[in-house]
């Protein structure tokens, strides 16, 4: 039965969402064979997104069913307040279903979605929502310069050439380094990406002063949350690889697949390489929850806890 | 860099989410004053799930920022597969945002949303489910007859049954019993038990298969169909747990035309905040591994103790007894609530 009030009601406001949210899905299922560093991966990609994002944002963890080891860490990292939503699921929902929670439940208006083996670097949110905020009807940003089949940019391009204002150029505008950076990340092989690197050219794209590529990838990419609302729930009955099914859908709806002209991630797959990142991202940072007022102090805490016990005995408890 | 194939994407089928999902949502800043024996509670709530559900269901537990006793306790429960999808929210997101969460995000077909304080009884689903199936335009099914009307008899949704020569309306007053469990759940006084003692309740029957539901469901537990939940997110959110936002899912549910209903017979207990024997006794036949040892009688303050009295002596002046619930207040909002 009820005794006393509960003094949640007392709460006359609850803290506002931040307007983005970074969503993150995980499935390390166990740390052998392909899975053997992918710990270290995650830790790597976390460290350089709490390092690399200036904007306020809330981190949103989607963990798809992972081994203990990976569980602790992030329990860890949400305990320390790095992480503001973790959700730990005992069946690996695929990512489709992954999606369908993330895209439904993330709290802010614009999501900035990664699978956890993306190392971020400075910049990467806040030229990412550039794009967002200067092109109309965008479906999904990625922040690195990549190719994609045309079929999934297609309306991007009959937008471009019916839009008043907008610069179109094809041509060859990534950087052989970029290029290849990402195509060897996929395990590709230096000839295979010379090969594909001379064999087609981008699509760059400029409206209002702001330039970006037409294309985009599932692996990582910033929308907004009313946009990829309208595609869910993703019908997906594997664990992976029905993921074009989202690139296509947008096209198809005729929002915009863009990226930024300079690399601001990088993909690192399941193995890292030496001279990828800080090696410091692999611990996790010092404590971030706010612990520094007065009446935080353990004993002062306690104490005023102890008369607020005191309280609720005497008034509330029945007397009977 | 990639190397070699991942496995998952050998085509292995994903998990596919059973016909009904339960959400329970959890608020417990600390072990004490009002939340002593929460915790406890939480985990009879569980068990009683387990025990008394006879279909396979997934068991979504929203934790909305309690202390990092009962975090610990949840991942021991996660981790025993008593839970099968476990959220923690770093801050509270109130009872309305919590709603948000779950409603957008649970891939059921029928969502059951239930507060950490309720136990549910054997014969609650198909119970519920009977109504689910007899009547259209489901919006809210509780599994306990509805006392309060939330909508303060401005609800419309059920009138299109009126006319309708397949449904009957009447009004019963229910036994004595579950109307004094309801007083107790809510911790009524003598006044208002009288009023509930007193009350007939509306309800209505779907002639053909002869079942019978009360017009009117509660917040404190209640299945939604996945597609009306949908419909009424997102609800305005700025407090923690009120009544003016709460009810706004009620508004909408009514205005968009689904019922609220109810069973006639009390098929979940609300525990509130204490345990006592009536509970214990109920636990006691569930065969799980819970200790119930625990003396429901030691958390009060003996009626010989000086404390006691004085508290009583105090309490009779209203500007002190006032003043001692501002403090009460006060503390727990400069301890627990987040500054903006």
């Amino acid at each position: 039965m009820r005794d006393g009030q509960n003094p949640a009601k007392s709460i006359d406001h609850v803290p506002r969402p931040e307007k983005i949210t970074v969503a993150i899905a995980t499935y390390i299922p166990y740390l052998k064979g392909y899975y053997a560093e992918s710990l270290e991966v995650l830790k790597l990609s976390l460290g350089s997104l709490w390092e690399s994002t200036r904007l306020p944002y809330d981190l949103l963890v989607f963990d798809n069913h992972s081994c203990h080891e990976v569980q602790d860490y992030l329990l860890n990292a949400y305990e320390r307040g790095l992480i503001q939503y973790l959700l730990l699921s005992d069946k690996n929902v695929g990512k489709g279903g992954a999606w369908n929670f993330i895209f439904q439940s993330s709290p802010g208006e614009v999501i900035a979605y990664s699978d956890s083996d993306i190392y971020f670097s400075p910049g990467w949110l806040e030229q990412s929502l550039k794009i967002l905020e200067t092109f109309p009807n965008p479906g999904m940003v990625t922040s690195r310069p990549l190719r994609s089949p045309e079929e999934y940019y297609s309306k991007t391009l009959e937008w471009a050439e019916r839009q008043e204002g907008v610069k179109v150029e094809q041509g060859r505008f990534i950087p052989w380094e970029v290029f290849l950076e990402h195509i060897l990340s996929l395990g590709v092989s230096e000839e295979q990406a010379r090969e594909w690197y001379e064999s087609k050219q981008e699509w760059r794209l400029t409206y209002k002063g702001v330039s970006a590529f037409a294309s985009a990838a599932h692996f990582q990419f910033v929308t907004n949350k009313s946009v990829i609302q309208q595609f869910l729930p993703l019908e997906m009955d594997r664990p992976m690889g029905q993921v074009r099914s989202l690139d296509k859908l947008i096209n198809q709806a005729g929002y915009l697949r863009l990226t930024t002209c300079e690399p601001y991630v990088k993909h690192l797959g399941n193995k890292i390489e030496s001279k990828t990142g800080d090696k410091d991202h692999l611990s996790l940072p010092e404590k971030s929850i706010q612990n520094n007022r007065f009446w935080d102090l353990p004993l002062i805490k306690r104490s005023l806890l102890n008369v607020h016990d005191l309280i609720f005995k005497l008034y509330y408890q029945r007397r009977n | 860099m990639r190397t070699g194939k991942n496995p998952s994407k050998t085509g292995v089928p994903a998990y596919s989410p059973k016909q009904l999902g339960m959400a329970l949502l959890v608020y417990i800043p600390f072990m004490e004053g009002y939340f002593r024996q929460s915790l406890d509670i939480l985990k009879y709530q569980i068990a009683s799930i387990h025990h008394h559900t006879n279909q396979e269901i997934d068991l979504l537990l929203f934790d909305n920022g309690s202390c990092s006793e009962v975090v610990d306790e949840l991942i021991k429960l996660y981790n025993a597969q008593k839970i099968d999808w476990l959220v923690f929210s770093q801050h509270n997101l109130g009872k309305v945002g919590a709603w948000n969460w779950i409603f957008g995000s649970m891939p059921n077909q029928l969502i059951c949303y239930a507060d950490s304080d309720v136990f549910f009884r054997q014969g609650w689903l198909n119970s519920s489910l009977e109504i689910i199936q007899a009547f259209p335009n489901i919006g809210m099914v509780s599994a306990q007859p509805t006392f309060h009307d939330v909508l303060d008899g401005k609800g419309k949704a059920h009138l299109f049954l009126e006319g309708d020569q397949n449904f009957r309306f009447s009004k019963y007053r229910p036994k004595g019993e579950i109307v004094d469990e309801y007083c107790q759940g809510i911790g009524a006084d003598d006044e208002l038990s009288a009023s509930f003692h007193d009350m007939d309740l509306p309800y209505i029957t779907d002639l053909q298969s002869n079942t019978n539901a009360v017009v009117g469901a509660t917040h404190m537990q209640f299945i939604i169909p996945k597609e009306v939940a949908r419909q009424v997110i997102p609800l305005p959110v700025s407090k923690a747990l009120h009544r003016s936002e709460t009810t706004t899912l009620d508004r909408k549910i009514d205005e968009l035309g689904y019922l609220h209903l109810s069973t006639q017979k009390n098929y979940v207990m609300h525990m509130g905040n204490t345990i006592n024997e009536k509970l214990l006794s109920e636990m006691r036949e569930i065969d799980g591994s819970l200790k119930l040892e625990e003396n429901p009688e030691k958390m009060i303050l003996s009626k010989r103790s000086v404390m006691f009295r004085l508290a009583l002596r105090l309490g009779r002046k209203p500007s002190i007894n006032n003043f001692f619930l501002r403090i009460y207040d006060f503390l727990y909002r400069v301890l627990y609530v987040e500054n903006q």
